[in-house]
């Protein structure tokens, strides 16, 4: 395991650099055709080979490099499997194209990502929220949000998990918005 | 915090972000995280993926300070920025701005009035240089390349001798500028372009404007490049004209600053490409290996680093000797 400090950096690295893309490459396994199950498992692997990077300012393309690992993941998988799904075949050698590399598009910038995650954070439960809040932006430890808001710590804690996982799940409800919508400018721009 | 019973893999890990949020990353948690994590990548990966969302919001409660309030108009010091910190894809414009706003400083330097003798510009392996000619042209010669440039009253003549440049023109509608690398002829009156001696033919990407390339060998066709085109001009008059997705030409020019740009190309010729700029080689002990395709800029300058992200991406073994670096199935 990395020295706190070192995690910590990896931690931000993820969150600064790596999340923003998230949603391309699951658009991308979308567009292959991996049933959804499969690329929250991938996904999840993605970002496992991520905490074994020890150097991550050497990835000056962070986004693109957590695309070609789930991608090597999923044909490591398909490989595996020994069962080649009909529909995938085409896709397969679509591999060998440039078409891979994520749309610029769907890249965002800190002004993106702001009004992502605020907007997520508008319509979680009112005492979720409240935790949140009081934890991340007014900066009072776990047990003094307790204090300010006369709930058990557990309480919180549980309040907060729970945010957490609204807050992935919401912005990956975003990113499945985002995908779609990608989706139908490139077969528009396919039928022109 | 055992493996509960009925939680998925995520409420764990988020119980877990808000444990290390409480106690901070101790020996103690640590060894406990390692105990639930076992041998499990997905749950190491929600983890992480917990732990970054956490990070995030501090990104998304407090409000970004936008580029332009803080006055990052300037491009001198981007070149330091990009290789600071990574940033995702959509500052690579902002970058490549920079550049030329590095450029046009340079160019602000540039000394008019030439003779006749031939300037010669020669750079070792790894080098990249950006040179002012005397007509306020200026070069980016790229690794192990040979120039010699000649004004004279009615042309400007670069001959390149091996290896490659990319030109910006000034504008001069008396006097052409000519690139000749071997039999093959690149003709420009105020534009951008760069000229690769590959064989005894060579490679013409333009990025401003248009030029005209030929051959010297008798019939030989001229073709009319525009920007963001590329070609092939064979030594024997053949010519291949291609014209790449956007983007591609900037791209295949990412030497200028040092980079290498790669979106798909196979690992055989990311380290080819590699090994151009450096004396201390990257051997893929394992062809098989030579398909993978490579997403992201790398620094032309430091292969190590190269080998390492390579290593972690496809799970190779790195050794890393005095005068190579070997790349071998694990």
């Amino acid at each position: 395991m990395a020295s706190p400090m070192r995690r910590a950096e990896l931690v931000k690295w993820v969150a600064t650099t790596v999340m923003p893309h998230e949603p391309s490459v699951r658009a991308w396994l979308r567009r292959r055709r991996v049933p959804k199950d499969e690329i929250d498992e991938l996904i999840q692997e993605g970002y496992c080979r991520l905490a074994g990077v020890e150097t991550p300012d050497a990835i000056i393309n962070p986004g693109a490099f957590f695309l070609t690992t789930v991608r090597n993941l999923l044909s490591k998988q398909r490989a595996r499997s020994q069962v080649v799904q009909i529909d995938i075949v085409p896709d397969v050698t679509e591999i060998a194209g440039a078409d891979l590399a994520p749309d610029p598009e769907l890249m965002t910038g800190d002004r993106v990502e702001f009004d992502r995650v605020r907007a997520v954070i508008a319509t979680l439960p009112e005492r979720c929220r409240q935790v949140l809040e009081l934890r991340k932006l007014e900066g009072l430890s776990q047990r003094e949000v307790a204090e300010r808001m006369g709930i058990a710590e557990t309480i919180v804690e549980n309040e907060g998990a729970r945010a957490l996982r609204l807050l992935i799940e919401g912005l990956r409800t975003q990113g499945d918005n985002i995908a779609r919508d990608y989706e139908e400018r490139r077969s528009r721009g396919r039928r022109t | 915090m055992s493996d509960a019973d009925g939680m998925t893999i995520e409420e764990q890990a988020a119980l877990w972000v808000m444990r290390i949020d409480r106690e901070g990353r101790s020996a103690v948690i640590n060894l406990e995280i390692e105990e639930w994590i076992g041998d499990d990548d997905r749950k190491r990966g929600a983890l992480l993926q917990a732990e970054a969302a956490w990070a995030m919001l501090d990104v998304g409660l407090a409000e970004p300070v936008d580029d332009a309030a803080s006055g990052d108009d300037g491009a001198a010091d981007w070149d330091d920025r990009e290789l600071e910190l990574p940033r995702p894809l959509w500052r690579r414009r902002a970058f490549g701005a920079g550049a030329m706003g590095l450029l046009a400083a340079s160019f602000a330097f540039a000394v008019f009035l030439g003779g006749g003798s031939p300037e010669q510009y020669e750079t070792r392996i790894g080098e990249v240089r950006r040179v002012p000619l005397a007509d306020g042209s200026i070069a980016a010669i790229n690794t192990s390349s040979r120039l010699d440039v000649t004004m004279r009253e009615r042309s400007r003549i670069a001959k390149l001798e091996a290896g490659e440049a990319w030109f910006q023109v000034a504008k001069d509608p008396e006097r052409p500028f000519i690139v000749e690398a071997g039999a093959v002829r690149v003709r420009a009156v105020g534009t951008a372009f760069s000229v690769r001696v590959v064989g005894d033919g060579a490679e013409v990407l333009v990025t401003e404007g248009i030029v005209e390339a030929w051959s010297e060998v008798a019939g030989g066709q001229r073709i009319r490049l525009r920007a963001g085109e590329r070609a092939f001009v064979a030594g024997n008059a053949e010519v291949r004209t291609e014209q790449p997705g956007g983007g591609e030409v900037d791209r295949a020019l990412a030497w200028r600053s040092g980079k290498l740009d790669l979106a798909g190309e196979t690992l055989t010729y990311a380290i080819e490409e590699l090994n151009r700029y450096n004396a201390r080689k990257i051997v893929l002990q394992n062809p098989e290996y030579g398909q993978e395709r490579l997403y992201g800029i790398f620094r032309t300058d430091d292969p190590e680093l190269f080998a390492r992200t390579v290593g972690e991406s496809f799970e190779l073994r790195v050794d890393i000797e005095a005068n190579q670096i070997i790349l071998s199935r694990r």
